[in-house]
Formats: structure tokens, C-alpha cells, sequence
């Protein structure tokens, strides 16, 4: 699915951020990773989602090396992707509904097709009755709601979520980390930064944590 | 629950009306330019018209003795000669009043251009395609009026025919430039709104929009506003064309050998191609710098 090997990272002519990143994340796997502020998580979530090109070593993304696939092909594997920001990134002109759909839209499909889905999803967290209010109007635990929806709207192979209950109460953290479990279980793998240590511990995942730009293993998955 | 149909991919720009303005400006000057084009074509094509087939002989008074006698002979010898000439359907001597005439547009009328000694002027209607060997012409008549001069007008034709070339390659340049200056300001306001939209255009890139998918959005937005300003600036330089046919209406004379710059209802429809030529560019210009402006995206 996806391997780091000797990975490092850094901005223009500045310290490296990371630093021999070598992990593999297996089909239907399920990993959080945690670190400190500043320890690089961001920027290894921008080299797994195509963001950024590492400084050195080999990425493999859904059996394709990074550094010799054609640029071409970069759209198809980021469709394949489903990205949570930590900052939501929603478009404040498009409706909670088209914000939600935008991943169809772009993978060419119609609304007749999606609305469906679409308005099931949205319902499923919360908003069935915000389809059209705009990201300006909702608050920012129904933004990051509508940004997770969108992240996973179009059952993408992969699922990357930068602290994705960093602003919902507990009750909507839990729900929110079932859909990403049923998600995982129809078989998308996932990786969620998360500073939230409950939420790592209720669980039975891999933790992965950065430490200065390295890597440390802290935990296996359990079965 | 009713759902509000599909957003635009981009937010409509509040700020893109100085670029209409700039698009609008320019089609009506590319209108203007192409309207030119078009009335120095069509001046070219009537002075050919007018001119070709026809010959005109001038009987030049002489040096020495008395001119009228001699002219009237000349004239008279001359006019046989033409008539009995194959492929020529008249030759009508002008009258004095109407040489008269054509030298008053220089000397006015009065009592100077009576005393000049003015050539006579046989005016000659040739048969549609007929070959007149011009040569052996020129010599028969050389014979019964030494002064006379056989003109066909072919140096006229040749220097207005280049007069028209030149104006319409003038027109064409000043499109060129026109085109050049519009493809510019769209180049700049794709570049403002890239800019402007930036997280717009790096989200869906890092949603894995094709990069056809984001110049589609920006595409259709300078096409729609150039398909707009450029009506707007054609339609003014046509309604321009149009009063300037009024002009002659309203009394005001033409000027002399200056064709009516009034274009023809048939003439105005190609005036529709400067909205559609600024679509085009708008659209090129703006897919071109999208796509640009992504590959340097990774």
C-alpha cells in the first residue's frame, strides 16, 4: 500500500524535518501516529499525500515509486487518497452538500448518481440538516465533520486524518472514529495523527510516533 | 430536503470588471480595425470595377499654331479610329464643361480654368474581356493626333489596388496587435486569479482534480466575460459603422474619392467575429497560463 525507505525532508536550504523515515503501511491496516508539536507530522502526511516531494529516499505508493512515476499519473493516486486536514480546507463558497461531493465531482461523476450518498454521509454525522449551509455558517466542529465526510465519501484506498477530533465534542469523537473503523473495515487503510491518547488506547491499532524528525515504532498492532 | 443545484467550482469574482472593460475597449477597436479592412476592400474592388475596361485618350493641344482647330481635327480623326476599333463598344468625347469639371476639385471654377489649354478627353467602353492590342492602337493614333496619350489605367489600378493592400494589411496589423495587447490582460487576470484563488487551486490539485479539470473552471470564466465585453465593444463599433451610413442621410457631403465608410448589413455580420476571436484568445490565453501555472505545482 504504502513504503518509506530512508525517507528525509526538509524546506529550501533549512534543517531536515525528517530524518531516515522507513515504515510500510499494510492493505487494511489501521496506525496512528503521534508526536510532539514540531516533531514532522504534518510533513509526513504531506509526503503520503503527494503534497510535497521528499528530499531523499523512496517512497511506494500503491506500487508505484514516487520518484520515477510519470507526473501524469499523480491525479489517479491522489484520488485514491482521502485527506483530513487539520484545517479543514473547505470551500467557503460551496455548499456543506457540494463541499462533501467535490471527490465525485472530480472523479467525473454526476449528482443524480451521488446525491444519495452524499446526503446519507452528512446525515451520519450530524448535518442531514445543514445539505446547503456554507462552511462560514457552520461551526468548527460541523466544518471538521464536513471535512471528514469529504475525506471518506469516496471510499478512498487510503485515509489520512491530521487530528480529526481536534475540534468535536467527545461524543461526535467517538462516532466519528467508528465511521473511520467501518471505513477500515470495508477495506480502506488508515492513519490518523492524533495527539488524543484515549483515543489511541481504546483502540487495538499500530502507533507509530516521530521524535525529531525520527520514527519510532511504539506499538503493533493487536489483534 | 430541496438542495441548491451544483456551485461553480470557482467563487464569481467581484473584481473582473477592469478586465471586461479592457476586453470591451479592445473588441471595438478590432471591430473598428476589421470595419476599415472591410471599406477598403470593398474601395478597391469599385475602383477596379470602375476602372477596368474603360480607356480614356487625351488629345493633347499643340505647341505651336492654333489649338482649337487642330484639336477638333485631331478629335474627330481620333474618335473614327476608336469606333472602327474591334472590341470597343463606344468612344464619347467629354464636353468642355465636363473636362472642366474634373480640374475644378484642384483650380475651382472660373475665368483661370478657361484660359488654360485643357486637353480633350475621348472616353472609351471597351467590351467585357475584350483584347485590345494597345500598342498598335497607341501607333494609329499617334498617326492623326501626334499629341494624343492612350491611357487604360492600369498604373492607377496598380497604385490603388496597392493603397487598399497596404490599408488592409494595416487593419490586419493593428488585429494582431489588438489580439496581442487582450491575450496579455487575460494572461494577467489569470495570473491575479490563480493568485487570488490559490487554496482553491491547491485543494482540488491535492484532490486529485485533472489538470484539465481546474483551467476548465477558469476557462469558462474569461470565456464568458470576453464573449460579453466583446459583444458589448462590437456592438458599439457597429453602431458606430451605422451612424456614419446617417452621416449622408443627415446632409453632411462625402468626401471626394473617399469611399462611405458606412459598412453593408452583410459586412456588419463579420463584425460577430471579434466577440468570437476574443473567446477564443480569452479562452487559450487562460487555459495556456493555468496549465502553466500548475506544472510548476507538484
Amino acid at each position: 500500500m504504502l513504503r518509506f525507505e530512508n525517507v528525509g525532508m526538509r524546506y529550501g536550504s533549512g534543517p531536515e524535518v525528517l530524518r531516515d523515515v522507513s515504515f510500510a503501511l499494510e492493505p487494511g491496516s489501521f496506525t496512528f501516529l503521534t508526536g510532539a508539536s514540531g516533531a514532522g507530522k504534518s510533513t509526513l502526511l504531506r509526503l503520503m499525500f503527494l503534497a510535497n516531494p521528499p528530499t531523499r529516499g523512496l517512497i511506494t505508493l500503491f506500487g508505484h515509486d514516487l520518484a520515477t512515476a510519470s507526473r501524469s499519473s499523480f491525479p489517479a493516486l491522489r484520488r485514491r487518497i482521502g485527506v483530513v486536514f487539520q484545517d479543514f480546507r473547505l470551500l467557503d463558497h460551496l455548499s456543506a452538500f457540494d463541499n462533501v461531493a467535490l471527490p465525485l465531482r472530480l472523479a467525473g461523476g454526476k449528482p443524480s448518481d451521488y446525491a444519495h450518498d452524499v446526503e446519507e454521509l452528512l446525515g451520519w454525522v450530524g448535518l442531514g440538516d445543514r445539505l446547503n449551509s456554507k462552511p462560514p455558517t457552520l461551526s468548527g466542529g460541523e466544518q471538521q465533520r464536513v471535512a471528514i465526510a469529504r475525506a471518506v465519501v469516496g471510499r478512498p484506498d487510503l485515509l489520512v486524518a491530521d487530528e480529526p477530533t481536534g475540534n468535536v465534542d467527545a461524543e461526535i469523537g467517538q462516532r466519528l472514529i467508528r465511521l473511520f473503523g467501518e471505513l477500515n473495515r470495508l477495506g480502506t487503510t488508515v492513519l490518523i495523527a492524533t495527539h488524543d491518547r484515549s483515543l489511541i488506547e481504546q483502540g487495538r491499532a499500530r502507533e507509530m510516533r516521530l521524535v525529531d524528525g525520527r520514527l519510532v515504532e511504539l506499538r503493533a498492532a493487536r489483534p | 430536503m430541496n438542495r441548491a443545484p451544483q456551485g461553480r467550482i470557482l467563487p464569481r469574482e467581484a473584481g473582473a470588471a477592469p478586465l471586461e472593460v479592457v476586453i470591451a475597449v479592445m473588441a471595438f477597436l478590432a471591430a473598428l480595425a476589421l470595419g476599415a479592412s472591410l471599406v477598403a476592400d470593398r474601395a478597391a474592388e469599385s475602383w477596379r470595377a470602375g476602372l477596368s475596361g474603360r480607356l480614356t485618350v487625351q488629345v493633347l493641344p499643340p505647341e505651336h499654331g492654333s489649338p482649337e482647330p487642330a484639336l477638333t481635327n485631331e478629335t474627330s480623326a481620333a474618335l473614327d479610329i476608336l469606333r472602327a476599333t474591334s472590341g470597343i463598344v463606344r468612344a464619347n468625347p467629354l464636353s468642355q464643361a465636363d473636362t472642366e469639371k474634373l480640374v475644378e476639385p484642384w483650380l475651382g471654377a472660373g475665368a483661370v480654368v478657361g484660359d488654360l489649354p485643357l486637353p480633350r478627353l475621348i472616353d472609351v467602353t471597351l467590351f467585357p474581356g475584350a483584347q485590345i492590342d494597345l500598342p498598335a492602337l497607341t501607333q494609329k493614333l499617334a498617326r492623326v493626333a501626334p499629341d494624343s496619350i492612350l491611357d487604360d489605367h492600369t498604373r492607377w489600378i496598380a497604385r490603388l489596388q496597392r493603397l487598399a493592400d497596404a490599408l488592409v494589411w494595416c487593419a490586419y496589423g493593428i488585429l494582431a496587435l489588438i489580439a496581442l495587447a487582450t491575450a496579455s490582460a487575460v494572461t494577467f487576470a489569470t495570473r491575479a486569479g490563480l493568485e487570488a484563488h490559490h487554496d482553491i487551486v491547491a485543494l482540488l490539485h491535492q484532490m486529485g482534480a485533472q489538470s484539465g479539470f481546474i483551467a476548465r473552471a477558469f476557462e469558462w470564466h474569461y470565456l464568458i466575460s470576453a464573449l460579453a465585453a466583446g459583444a458589448a465593444g462590437s456592438a458599439g463599433a457597429a453602431g458606430l459603422f451605422v451612424a456614419a451610413g446617417g452621416l449622408e442621410l443627415a446632409g453632411i457631403e462625402p468626401v471626394p474619392f473617399l469611399p462611405p465608410l458606412t459598412l453593408h448589413p452583410m459586412e456588419l455580420v463579420w463584425l460577430i467575429a471579434v466577440p468570437l476571436g476574443a473567446c477564443a484568445i480569452a479562452w487559450a490565453t487562460a487555459r495556456l497560463s493555468v496549465l502553466a501555472a500548475l506544472r510548476r505545482i507538484y
